[in-house]
């Protein structure tokens, strides 16, 4: 039972790192609905470079490269050339899962590394991701670059009439939320899975991206939820566990999905739906063209 | 800083037109000179403006306020003409550059961050909040400057929690905060009720008196800058028709040289026989998009021929009721009838087809789609209707025709059926918007600020056709920001405060200060 | 923004308005670039890409083999496509296609099953009755499927991306659970593959193509004349350019976006029912169907680039069409790598939002005849304004 929480709270690694990085980027009102692509990117490069050098340390740099790159990109279309940023993000995933299709085939199979070690028991990366959360939450509310970065989500005009750089801190925020997001993939393809297969990361990204809505907005909640369905996840992947010989494993395999949907519409109440509205980020998905 | 050159007393009563010295002049504009176009918005004016005093510039929608304000805090370059601030000669890049030299402006439309705290949208951006936020020195400062000018507003309240008057008190203490010796305030009594008035004119006297120079641009309230002012300049089609102290003017005088004419009365309200009630409304509660109740038990009926005005500061819960009564918002308890019917969950359409008739806020966002072309908008109000859709078809012939008949009768400016909503001026739009609403003959109207931002001829225009549906038997819900219009137009008014009406009273016992009054929450007539 | 290079003036302006040229040629652009730069896989195991693009075109076009299987990705595309755009007009992502379509094909097998078609491909069935059946089921299964989605998005503002993609995935292991070990749907001869439609229940053909060919084809024209003259169209299109001004129109949310996403899975589900049960040679739950449910994402990129509109995706689909299909071909015959058609899907999409955004701005070369400065001077914005400084 220890170790499947174990694994569980490895997974959830998976989706705190790449929903904080989300979270960043949205609190500075940048959406990237392509977090799959971005992961995929991240995590087959990573994948790639760890497997042919024989060291983690390659691969998680390739993965932060990697990450600030596709961030940057989709901030140049974002924030210079200003274009819808959902078919942005959808560019960015369908180019996510196109490219790594092609180029990561070859390297199909396990990493062949030595597990990645662990702290005290625990997944390393979930210490990292908790040591985010915290960062990023100090971050947003406790210093003047988080005012700042939140101040440019909510109006960016009333951020510019104040001094502040709407283009330089929406670059900023978008390449650091490309870097956390593209480690949420590496993480998956180089730790918590690690062996490489085309589109491996099942709709990971997506569920990461419903994450950052349903926190509020909020770091903590985010790592709440996602230890929430790192269990979820793992739970119905051993379903024996709890429920012995009851489907086919087919089955099982849809379950998860089936349910993340179900725990989507439990806790859209009215009730959250309200602060839904109240806590988003005003000028979200929204480019902004400064007024001459 | 010391104090320049002014002999006054302390004790002078604060509220009444003070006598003071002129102080150095701080601000100085020579000959500002700007168009768009063919139009001449700025014509050579000139502006001279003290330190400690209390300047005041009067003028009409379009008598070139705007292009002046706009120029003088850096957001547009004026083609001729020249900026001196203490004797040097200025050019501002950017509104940023001029609130570097000292000069703050307070918009009209607010700009703060609603989800910040007060105090963060105050220190936001400012050099030297550091790295790390020290709320608790901010908040020092920020107390500091609130006390010295007899400012109250909650610092760690969310900015949307605010009424708009705090909001306003905000950006003004961010503008001084920021450093702003000399302040524009753009039409800074429009959101406020008249006592609310009164108590930030003697804040923005105290601070005068500090040697900052205040300027208020104004179009309405004229004895409020009579009692508050010091000196006024007055512009009239981009030129300075006047400039004098306000001890030598009189409100007729001011009146006089804003207009050029003598001023006009305003429409006359018209006597019909009042029918049965159509709209009756008992013990509604709505909720806001937060959750919280912002209509809170209003109970009220309107007869055929009747308008009903309801007086109000912005959010009060004005926007809730409207939308509540055309069924855009839930209502949590109480009933709505309309010609005796329950309509209190009824679906919006069933609404329309039984006789309301909306006119929103929110023009461009909610009135109208602005890449639509005009019939396509028109078919917002009929595309549920027989006639107009047979069979699952559109009818675009009638549709079209319907849309050329509004272009005719209200006289729209627009290139044709076809052009899209975007193209049009905002009164323009305004009269499409209204036609179709009023050629459905609707039984009861919900208009909700009518008039705001048209300039005078569309306006007048606008209430004329809402006069004529009462005539021909609409009940009316008439919401407005604007004390005068309520006046003018409604037979009874209904003052709300914070949700709940503080008093309705016939038009015939209405005055000025009394509406004020109750709108203000100082005084509760029984309802 | 403004660049000075010795004589010249480079401008780069933002266009107020787009009109069709700019649009039409940031679509032939983002083609034309993006097989350019796929060409390099070819160039990378010492092929000539032009040559090998010369082979692609003449198998996928001009070959007999080619040609109808060319016809028959398109119109997959297509309908994919179109159940892209429908609720793209009202504003709503459906990325929900894969599901969709294995959902329809789940039905359409199904009602073959229940009328014992597994027993062997040769039984003797009532296919007058039984086709119609199919295909209706096929069309349900897919709008049912997809209104799931559309509810979720009206009524508790669940995001519709998020939910179609867990929906696809579900549905991909359900497939799997169909067709794979002992599933009831799987095959006799074959483990892991549906079983075979018998030549009693296979749609009928025209001209070498099935029949779902020309309802694809008629349906471009009655989406057009759908989405632009019927009341349903109009609130759709309403409900897509403001939802704020919709709900005032009396236009329900909720009805509206499970209206589209059930038309839209209606169509991913004609394009399931078209490749499975109709295309010469296919006529079973293949062991690779997932990668249909990935190449229905052709038909996202298509719609994107025909701008939502159904007569426009044609000609995109049967380029799409033929390149993919020729690309795996040449695939196997240069020994590439899997997934070269899915390079190319990735590539176009990213340069046809580069393209789509570029041809936003103009750009202007001028020359000056004044005094040659010949340092790189950028100016942007605020500093174009005089100032003191200067």
């Amino acid at each position: 039972m220890s170790s499947l929480l174990v694994i569980s709270l490895a997974a959830a690694a998976v989706f705190a790192i790449a929903a904080l990085g989300e979270l960043l980027e949205q609190r500075a009102g940048i959406l990237n609905v392509g977090l799959e692509g971005v992961m995929l990117l991240s995590g087959t490069f990573g994948f790639i470079a760890a497997k042919t050098s024989g060291s983690y340390l390659q691969g998680f740099t390739v993965a932060l490269l990697t990450g600030a790159l596709v961030g940057l990109l989709h901030g140049f279309f974002s924030i210079t050339l200003g274009s819808n940023q959902v078919v942005n993000g959808m560019a960015i995933w369908i180019l996510g899962f196109g490219l790594t299709t092609y180029i990561g085939y070859p390297y199909t199979g396990p990493l062949g590394l030595k597990p990645f070690p662990t702290v005290a028991g625990l997944p390393t990366f979930f210490l990292v991701a908790l040591a985010l959360a915290i960062a990023i939450w100090f971050l947003l509310f406790k210093t003047h670059l988080g005012l700042k970065l939140r101040s440019v989500g909510e109006n960016p005009s009333v951020a510019e009439a104040s001094g502040i750089s709407v283009t330089g801190l929406r670059y900023l925020a978008a390449i650091l939320a490309g870097m956390l997001v593209g480690l949420g993939g590496a993480v998956y393809s180089l730790v918590y899975n690690p062996v490489w297969n085309y589109n491996y990361l099942q709709g990971w990204g997506f569920i990461a991206l419903a994450l950052v809505f349903f926190s509020l907005w909020n770091p903590f909640l985010v790592v709440a939820g996602a230890v929430f369905f790192g269990i979820l996840w793992q739970l119905s992947l051993y379903p024996e566990l709890l429920f012995p010989n009851v489907f086919s494993r087919y089955i099982w395999r849809a379950m998860p999905f089936v349910i993340t949907i179900v725990v989507f519409i439990v806790l859209s109440t009215r009730w959250f739906r309200l602060r839904w509205g109240a806590t988003k980020p005003e000028a979200l998905g929204l480019a902004y063209q400064r007024e001459n | 800083m010391p104090l320049s050159a002014q002999g006054e007393s302390d004790e002078r009563s604060v509220g009444a037109a003070r006598e003071r010295s002129a102080g150095r002049v701080v601000l100085e504009a020579r000959g500002i000179t700007k168009r768009f176009g063919t139009v001449v918005a700025n014509d050579h004016i000139d502006l001279t403006v003290r330190a400690g005093e209390l300047h005041a510039v009067l003028g009409e929608n379009g008598a070139g306020k705007t292009t002046l304000m706009r120029i003088l805090f850096g957001e547009l370059q004026p083609d001729e003409g020249e900026i001196y601030l203490d004797g040097q000669r200025v050019r501002f890049r950017s509104p940023r550059d001029a609130l570097r030299h000292g000069i703050g402006m307070v918009h009209q439309e607010r700009k703060l961050i609603p989800a910040h705290t007060a105090l963060e949208n105050i220190i936001l951006g400012h050099p030297k909040t550091g790295a790390i936020l020290n709320l608790r020195e901010a908040e020092r400062e920020v107390s500091a400057l609130c006390e010295r000018y007899g400012f109250r507003v909650p610092l760690h309240a969310k900015v949307w929690q605010l009424s708009e008057g705090e909001k306003q008190i905000v950006e003004i203490l961010k503008e001084l905060y920021h450093g702003a010796r000399i302040l524009i305030l753009d039409e800074p009594t429009s959101v406020l009720s008249p006592p609310e008035i009164v108590k930030l004119l003697e804040s923005l006297t105290r601070m005068a008196k500090e040697d900052l120079a205040v300027i208020p641009f104004i179009t309405h309230k004229l004895p409020v800058v009579l009692e508050h002012c010091d000196r006024v300049t007055i512009l009239r089609r981009g030129r300075v028709v006047a400039e004098m102290e306000t001890r030598h003017a009189t409100e007729q005088t001011l009146a006089a040289a804003m207009v050029g004419r003598e001023v006009v009365l305003q429409l006359e309200r018209v006597e019909v026989p009042l029918g049965d009630p159509i709209v009756r409304v008992q013990d509604l509660w709505v909720r806001d998009d937060r959750g919280l109740f912002a209509v809170q038990g209003l109970s009220f009926e309107i007869r055929a021929g009747e308008i009903l005005g309801i007086a109000g500061v912005a959010g009060n819960g004005q926007e809730p009721l409207a939308e509540a009564l055309a069924g855009l918002r839930p209502v949590e308890r109480g009933t709505i009838t309309l010609d005796s019917i329950d309509i209190t969950h009824a679906p919006v359409l069933e609404r329309w087809r039984r006789g309301l008739g909306y006119i929103p806020t929110e023009r461009r966002e909610v009135g109208s789609i602005p890449t639509f072309s005009l019939v396509d908008n028109v078919l917002l109000n009929y595309h549920f209707e027989r006639e107009f859709s047979r069979w699952g078809i559109l009818a675009s012939g009638q549709a079209r025709e319907l849309t050329e008949r509004i272009l005719r009768e209200y006289s729209v400016v627009a290139a044709g059926p076809n052009a899209p909503a975007r193209s049009l001026s905002g009164g323009n739009l305004q009269k499409v918007i209204l036609g179709r609403v009023l050629s459905r003959k609707p039984r009861f109207l919900i208009a909700c600020l009518p008039t705001h931002g048209l300039d005078v001829g569309a306006a007048e225009f606008v209430q004329r056709k809402i006069l004529e549906a009462k005539q021909s038997g609409t009940a009316v819900l008439l919401i407005s920001e604007d004390l005068d219009e309520i006046l003018a137009l409604s037979d009874r008014i209904a003052a709300i405060y914070e949700g709940q009406f503080t008093g309705i009273v016939p038009a015939s016992e209405a005055s000025k200060e009394l509406v004020g009054e109750l709108m203000a929450g100082l005084r509760r007539e029984r309802v | 923004m403004r660049a000075v290079i010795g004589d010249y003036t480079i401008r780069v302006e933002r266009r107020a308005d787009l009109r069709w040229w700019h649009t039409t040629l940031a679509s032939v652009l983002a083609i034309v670039v993006s097989l350019f730069l796929v060409g390099f896989a070819f160039l990378r195991v010492g092929a000539d890409p032009l040559e090998v693009y010369s082979e692609i075109v003449k198998y996928a076009f001009l070959s007999e083999f080619g040609l109808p299987q060319t016809i028959n990705r398109a119109t997959f595309v297509l309908l994919a496509a179109f159940a892209l755009i429908v609720p793209l007009r009202a504003g709503l992502w459906n990325i929900g296609m894969p599901g969709q379509i294995y959902a329809a094909t789940l039905a359409a097998f199904g009602v073959a099953y229940a009328f014992g078609a597994k027993r062997s491909v040769n039984v003797q069935l009532p296919g007058e009755l039984i086709i119609p059946l199919m295909f209706l089921a096929a069309l349900a299964a897919g709008a049912v499927y997809g209104a799931i989605a559309g509810f979720l998005r009206g009524r508790f503002q669940v995001n519709e991306i998020v939910t179609t993609m867990m929906l696809n995935w579900a549905m991909l292991w359900i497939v799997a659970h169909m067709i794979r070990e002992g599933g009831p749907f799987m095959g006799r001869t074959a483990e892991g593959e549906g079983f075979t439609l018998p030549t009693s229940l296979r749609l009928p053909q025209i001209l070498g193509v099935p029949l779902t060919v020309y309802i694809a084809l008629a349906l471009a024209v009655l989406l057009t004349w759908f989405l632009a003259k019927t009341t349903l169209g109009y609130r759709i299109r309403t409900y897509g350019e403001s939802p704020r001004a919709a709900e005032y129109a009396g236009i329900d949310a909720t009805r509206i976006s499970t209206l589209v996403f059930a038309l839209g899975g209606l169509l991913a589900g004609l394009a399931g029912y078209h490749y499975f049960a109709a295309v010469p040679g296919v006529f079973k739950i293949p062991k690779n169907y997932a990668d249909f449910g990935d190449f229905s994402f052709y038909g996202l990129i298509t719609g994107l680039i025909a701008r939502n509109n159904p007569i426009a995706a044609i000609p995109v689909a049967v380029l799409f069409g033929g390149v993919s299909g020729g690309a795996r071909f040449m695939q196997g015959k240069l020994r590439l790598a899997f997934g070269i058609d899915y390079a190319l899907l990735g590539v176009l999409m990213i340069m046809m939002v580069a393209f789509q955004a570029l041809a936003h701005y103009s750009v202007r070369v001028e020359r000056q005849a004044a005094v040659p400065r010949p340092q790189l001077e950028l100016e942007r914005g605020e500093s174009r304004v005089e100032s003191p400084r200067h």
